[in-house]
């Protein structure tokens, strides 16, 4: 009888110990999001920064959206979609995204976009971090603004405080981007470090001079899908 | 006893070792509202109700809507409801050009709009359309710091500390807690039963009233004239168009291109100065008229499309020679607008908002 019980329980021991090499099943996920202007952490409210035009530059919020991330081990050909995945992230508010637990895989691929899909895009009676109450959502051209840069600048010709105010949104500025990803192992708490370019948001492809802008408050039209164009590449990168 | 504590500890390392850990304890076996489609009249010329997917009408979802609807603590003085700018005795609309009743004192840049038959309107709300759907609209008027200026988390709070509002959310959304959009969903669900649908005219259409000659030929009229835009059944297309009142538009950068029309949604340039085309049901009620309100009677709105016409590159094909009419044809076309006035709906709503 006893026997009969060790052999039931070294039975169960090999088949509950998941895999092989005793790598777990599943592994926790974070996306630490560090923002930056000029090559330095970003502060709002501070005054030693400047636009890459040249102009000093005092910001005064710094938020955006990113959505549906998903992990790949592209050896393996597993793939990992972060489910009901819209994330708020800012200065001086979110910088963590925490995935919790995933299937194991030694991930090498991130894919995530800036912004949210049309679907979601489409409605704002929405909970988590589309919650309307994010002051995130447009009131009168329903949507949500993926990126609202606001702040300050000293303008080149006139010499005055003047403020600037980007809320970039709307379908064509949903922005893919996907990155390479080293060091993460299958069963390993992984953490992800990315960098948040302000900068770029005024660089490539499309050079911005805040100076020189018909409008300093961005909202929409033309100049707005060229940020949206801007911030596609090199505004979210892997450390 | 050795044995099965063993058997025990087997049974519980296997249970335990693999398993999602983020599997959730069963759900509660929830009560769901019974969901209801309202009767409709075949002079409403619309196949059928859109019942929303993600919010169909429930009894329990349309009384807590209508109890916001009504409610002016809501806002962030706690004096202005929804009705306060939408009046039931004026199908819903304020009867003023642009309010100034909102928290902030100052006056809105838009007529406020008769609230019917709004279930149809599925090419977009507000008068350029940038609201897809009255779900999101109603997060406007609430935090319009010139509407009801509300934080939407203060309301949240408001609602769960109240005597009667937790009780009613949970009949109307047993799934989800009171939040910002199970208000915006409860104020969708009663605005959307608000259906003018028994005017004369209604009536008449059914085979259940007659019209007089005045009002007969003020239907030709209607048909010849109007019926384009002005489509019978809603008597709107639901599209939006510009209509000559203005031949350029100002565009201040603080309005964020309020002026533009419903340019400043879809950024068409056929779409500058264009507005939705507003119902002619209970038009005699709706006064004054126009996105903002600029003409007081409909006298005036027949002046404007028989000599005020602003031609443009934007306005629309139809009114490039105006809207004609004798005094006669006036008297009569206005005599047949009189039988889109709903009464009964009108009365309905009173005594409902009394309740």
């Amino acid at each position: 009888m006893k026997n009969i019980a060790y052999l039931f329980l070294a039975f169960v021991l090999i088949f509950s110990s998941c895999s092989e090499e005793e790598i777990p099943a599943q592994m926790t996920v974070e996306l630490n999001f560090e923002n930056t202007l000029n090559g330095k952490p970003l502060q709002l409210n501070s005054e030693t920064f400047t636009l890459p035009s040249g102009e000093p530059f005092i910001a005064k919020k710094l938020k955006y959206y990113i959505s549906n991330v998903v992990l790949t081990d592209t050896q393996s050909g597993a793939i990992y979609n972060v489910p009901n995945s819209y994330h708020l992230l800012g200065e001086d508010f979110k910088s963590t995204v925490e995935l919790g637990m995933i299937p194991s895989a030694n991930y090498d691929q991130i894919t995530f976009s800036i912004g949210v899909d049309a679907e979601a895009n489409a409605k704002t009676d929405q909970t988590g971090d589309l919650d309307p109450n994010n002051d995130m959502a447009w009131n009168w051209n329903s949507g949500y603004k993926f990126v609202v840069l606001e702040g300050e600048f000293t303008h080149k010709t006139t010499g005055e405080r003047t403020g600037l105010v980007l809320h970039i949104g709307r379908n064509q500025n949903y922005k893919t981007v996907t990155q390479s990803l080293t060091g993460i192992r299958a069963g390993r708490a992984a953490q992800i470090q990315l960098k948040t370019v302000v900068d770029q948001l005024f660089l490539s492809p499309n050079a911005l001079n805040a100076s020189e802008l018909p409008s300093t408050t961005i909202m929409g039209g033309e100049l707005a899908d060229k940020i949206g164009e801007n911030y596609a590449n090199g505004f979210i990168t892997i450390e | 006893m050795k044995t099965s504590r063993l058997l025990v500890l087997a049974l519980v390392w296997s249970f335990w070792s693999c398993q999602d850990e983020n599997l959730l304890p069963e759900s509660p076996v929830e009560v769901v509202p019974e969901t209801f489609i309202p009767e409709l009249s075949s002079s409403l010329q619309v196949g059928d109700f859109p019942q929303p997917e993600r919010n169909p009408l429930s009894k329990e979802g349309v009384k807590l809507g209508k109890r916001l609807f009504f409610d002016p603590k809501l806002s962030a003085n706690g004096k202005i409801s929804c009705a306060s700018c939408h009046l039931p005795s004026k199908a819903f609309t304020d009867g003023v050009a642009l309010s100034k009743k909102g928290v902030s004192g100052n006056a809105l840049h838009r007529h406020s709009s008769p609230l019917f038959n709004l279930a149809w309107h599925t090419t977009g709300l507000f008068w350029d359309g940038g609201a897809n759907d009255l779900e999101s609209l109603n997060f406007g008027p609430l935090t319009h710091p010139d509407e009801m200026a509300a934080d939407l988390e203060e309301i949240v709070a408001y609602l769960i500390q109240d005597k009667t509002y937790p009780e009613l959310f949970a009949q109307a959304f047993p799934k989800n807690p009171i939040q910002s959009a199970t208000i915006s969903r409860a104020l969708s669900q009663y605005t959307r039963t608000l259906i003018s649908q028994t005017s004369k005219y209604d009536d008449w259409k059914r085979g259940e009233a007659t019209l007089n000659s005045l009002e007969l030929q003020g239907y030709q009229l209607y048909q010849n004239h109007c019926s384009s835009c002005h489509q019978e059944g809603l008597f709107t297309d639901l599209d939006y168009h510009n209509n000559g009142l203005d031949l350029i538009y100002p565009d201040p950068p603080a309005l964020e291109g309020l002026f533009l029309g419903r340019f400043r949604i879809s950024f068409d340039s056929l779409d500058l100065g264009a507005y939705k085309t507003p119902s002619l049901r209970n038009v005699t009620l709706t006064a004054p008229y126009m996105h903002d309100g600029r003409f007081e009677s409909l006298e005036e709105v027949l002046d404007h499309y028989q000599s005020g016409i602003q031609v443009n590159y934007s306005l629309a094909p139809q009114l490039k020679e105006g809207i004609n009419l004798s005094p006669d044809e006036r008297k009569a076309l206005l005599s047949f607008l009189k039988t889109l006035q709903d009464d009964a709906f009108v009365l309905s709503h009173i005594q409902d908002s009394e309740k």
